[in-house]
């Protein structure tokens, strides 16, 4: 035993199962986290049960099964529940999304294994996505055009063409309101904010009076024609229906203008099961957010957060290299120097939300503030630059992961063998030729490096940002076909943020949490691919410049 | 220039006592260094002639490399470096505050015990000087590219990989490399800091080949460990000690007839 000890063993075993448990620790988040949210875009099966309350009296679901766990069945007694004698210790129930939510209060509603009669899954059962409500199940039997029955060889086939149809349609509707329409409304609010522009210089002659009024009637004309073309599109779209049997018996019609998709899960075979979970993905990371963020996609989020990263990329990453390189290269390395150091590092210790009250209180009030005083004053009170929005976002978090910069480019700075800076300067280059010619490129895999830490932090930090300028629902991407298209002032949606708002702001608690895995997975994937190019480009740089290893 | 080379004799040869300010490419007077509280150069003075192998020798730590680096001023870049006296080129001191010290570094040229080739082609490294200088004219690069890598005796073993990183070449064809960078901006002065003491016997041959070449278009001052290098290569040899310039004359006579014992003791090997 003393042999082995002595030997180092011990020590190796050690370290090795302190790697083995990190990286079981990381695999293990990973996959949850992945098939949690991944699973949840599976095509489940839809069954259709008949149950008995109890009074003993039958009655029918449909819906699918969401969570299933054993109940004491004491604590169900207590409940007021009651079993026959035989019934074990435990019970099953089982979690079912029965959906149709304007007919019955609950969407989800727990059933025991006890009440259960007969479960089947019927082949004519379909499921409904909707853009309201939510889901709908229910057996489809009959399509209808303008309020009357078509007669048909094959429910399914006509409704499938149908909401193509209606789908097609309603994202016609949808990119003329959002770009034709938003773009009037755009052009409308500049000239109204001109004409308060004049006003407020005691400029507002008749000239620029009629000119306004002029360019206004002209909008005005082009945006009712517009609508009265939405309008049109939108009733095109809601003039077919489908007469659907729902688990009362009772047939509802379902207006298809609010219909996304229909599917038969219980006739998909895998590889059909495969290619809708494909596609309900696809959606899922290129659509908008619907029903308060429980339904629909997540795309302005995971645009907002890349975006926001990475203008703090190019924000902090200048700044930290210039002021690395004054410590390193320029200061002296006397007392001041060092308490500066120890002050940068200190920076990074702050907690996050302290940043955030700094960037409301320093960027949002005083600069934002100012900028609007100085530039938009026709706009006031309503804040331009003067209320949280993606540059403050940006700017905060610059801040926030300077230290990371600062300290990787100071080392990698640190590296670079004075037998090479010498030669440079032994050549007739200035310390500044120096520094841009050999020292800069010869540091820039460390640059990456503090890139690619910062990045990391940034993406994943969510405290701050909603001080400055992240919120549950932005109407508008900070990128749009509007002069000056990139719009720096506006709020965002974040992949972080939209996390605990779905998870913990929501109405729907049971709707919601795939959704918190499923966002939770992608803000991952996102930060590691963000992590993965910076990565690779380091890896480019480091092989270019490689001296530094002989 | 044909003046010059007739003062030299026939054999190249001059006297040092009798340099003409024609033939003296530096003039060192009263030179003074200390390292913070430490004096690392006493009252050094002597002349270098010019396109002349002039070799400093000593023992480790005798200043022989500080006394080098005062040349081009290197040694403005340690810290708490102080020095007084002067150092004359073509008879301008160049510690006067007017000197632009990257000027003068275009004039007095460097190259360093390990070889320092920068993170760029064999192309870039040749002419980085240049096109510090603001050279951006391609032909003229190419020219003046291919002129110093054949200066520096490296231009056939090197041709066809101009573009290849400068790491892919051995030690001693690196040290070729830099020297040939060196004198690419065509300087007056070559200063070699034991420019083979990193390097193998056969590499260390070439260069010295090259140092004999190097000095009918160059002064060239060379810093070595190496007695028998210092007698091979250089026409004058300056032996120092302890910070001082002990004993300075042409290469046969210090290494014949020295007229001071420390720099017999040193030659014969009794310390060192």
């Amino acid at each position: 035993m003393g042999r082995w000890f002595k030997s180092g063993s011990p020590w190796i075993w050690l370290t090795g199962s302190a790697v083995s448990i990190s990286l079981i620790a990381v695999l293990g988040l990973l996959l949850l986290i992945a098939w949690r949210g991944l699973s949840y875009f599976w095509p489940a099966t839809i069954y259709q049960w008949e149950l008995q309350d109890d009074n003993g009296q039958p009655y029918r679901l449909i819906g699918e099964i969401h969570d299933r766990e054993q109940v004491p069945t004491d604590r169900l007694k207590a409940a007021g529940h009651h079993f026959p004698a035989d019934t074990g210790e435990f019970v099953e129930r089982f979690l079912v999304k029965t959906g149709n939510r304007e007919l019955v209060s609950l969407d989800f509603r727990w059933i025991l294994a006890s009440d259960i009669l007969t479960r089947s899954e019927p082949k004519e059962l379909a499921v409904f996505e909707r853009s309201k409500n939510g889901n709908f199940y229910g057996e489809p039997v009959a399509v209808l055009q303008a309020g009357t029955k078509l007669e048909t060889a094959s429910v399914e086939q006509l409704l499938q063409q149908r909401i193509d149809h209606a789908v097609a349609l309603n994202a016609q509707a949808d990119a003329l309101q959002k770009h034709d329409i938003g773009a009037i409304n755009y052009q409308l609010e500049r000239l109204r904010l001109q004409a308060r522009k004049y006003q407020l210089n005691d400029d507002y002659t008749e000239a620029h009076q009629t000119e306004i009024a002029a360019e206004q009637q002209q909008y005005q004309q082009q945006y009712q024609q517009l609508e009265q073309q939405l309008f049109a599109m939108r009733e095109q779209a809601g003039r077919d229906a489908v007469v659907v049997k729902d688990m009362r018996g009772e047939l509802v019609t379902l207006s298809l203008d609010t219909v996304l998709n229909v599917t038969y899960s219980n006739r998909l075979s895998t590889w059909q099961k495969l290619l809708t979970w494909g596609q309900r993905v696809g959606h899922f990371v290129s659509d908008e957010p619907r029903e308060a963020n429980t339904e629909g996609g997540v795309f302005p989020a995971i645009f907002g957060t890349v975006f926001m990263v990475l203008l703090m990329a190019v924000i902090v990453t200048p700044f930290g290299v210039i002021a690395a390189v004054y410590l390193h290269e320029y200061a002296k390395n006397g007392w001041l120097t060092r308490i500066i150091r120890i002050a940068v590092i200190n920076l990074a210790g702050v907690p996050s939300i302290v940043y955030g009250v700094f960037g409301l209180g320093f960027f949002v009030y005083m600069i934002g503030g100012s900028i609007d005083q100085l530039f938009f004053p026709e706009a006031l009170p309503s804040p331009t630059f003067g209320s949280p929005g993606m540059l403050w976002s940006a700017l905060t978090l610059a801040i926030l992961t300077l230290p990371v910069v600062i300290v990787s480019t100071e080392e990698g700075l640190s590296r670079i063998p004075s037998s090479i800076r010498q030669g440079s300067l032994a050549l007739g280059a200035t310390q500044a030729e120096t520094l841009f010619r050999i020292v800069l490129p010869m540091a820039s895999p460390a640059i990456m490096t503090g890139l690619i830490l910062a990045v990391a932090r940034a993406a994943g930090e969510v405290a701050p940002l909603m001080l400055v300028g992240v919120v549950k629902l932005a109407p508008n991407l900070p990128l749009d076909m509007n002069f000056p298209y990139v719009h720096l002032e506006r709020k965002f949606m974040h992949l972080g943020f939209h996390i605990y708002d779905v998870g913990f702001q929501s109405p729907n608690v049971e709707a919601a949490r795939p959704l918190v895995y499923a966002t939770s997975f992608l803000l991952v994937t996102v930060i590691v691919t963000l992590n993965l190019t910076a990565i690779s480009v380091r890896n480019y740089l480091r092989e270019k410049y490689r001296s530094l290893e002989n | 220039m044909m003046s010059l080379d007739a003062a030299h004799g026939p054999s190249g040869k001059v006297d040092l006592r009798q340099l003409t300010p024609e033939q003296t490419a530096l003039e060192i007077n009263g030179l003074n260094l200390h390292y913070a509280d430490k004096q690392a150069l006493f009252d050094v003075s002597m002349k270098i002639p010019r396109k002349q192998v002039t070799a400093f020798i000593g023992p480790s730590g005798c200043g022989k490399s500080t006394l080098l680096r005062c040349i081009n001023r290197m040694n403005d870049l340690v810290d708490d470096c102080r020095i007084s006296g002067e150092v004359l080129l073509n008879g301008h001191n160049i510690y006067d505050k007017s000197v632009d010290v990257a000027k003068l570094r275009r004039n007095v040229g460097m190259v360093f015990q390990r070889p320092n080739p920068f993170p760029k082609s064999i192309y870039e490294n040749v002419v980085y000087g240049l096109r510090l200088q603001g050279m951006n004219n391609r032909r003229e690069l190419d020219e003046a590219c291919e002129r110093s890598l054949r200066g520096a005796a490296i231009w056939d073993e090197v041709k066809d990989r101009l573009h290849d990183n400068a790491f892919g070449l051995s030690g001693g064809q690196q040290q070729r490399l830099v020297i040939a960078r060196a004198i690419a901006i065509e300087p007056e002065v070559l200063l070699l800091d034991e420019p083979t003491s990193a390097l193998d016997p056969i590499s260390t041959l070439t260069i010295e080949e090259l140092i004999t070449d190097l000095k009918s278009r160059f002064t060239v001052v060379i810093v070595t460990h190496n007695m028998q290098q210092a007698a091979r290569v250089s026409d004058q040899t300056a032996f120092m000690y302890l910070g001082e310039l002990i004993e300075y004359a042409d290469t046969n006579t210090i290494f014949t007839t020295p007229k001071k014992s420390k720099t017999e003791d040193y030659i014969t090997g009794r310390y060192g």
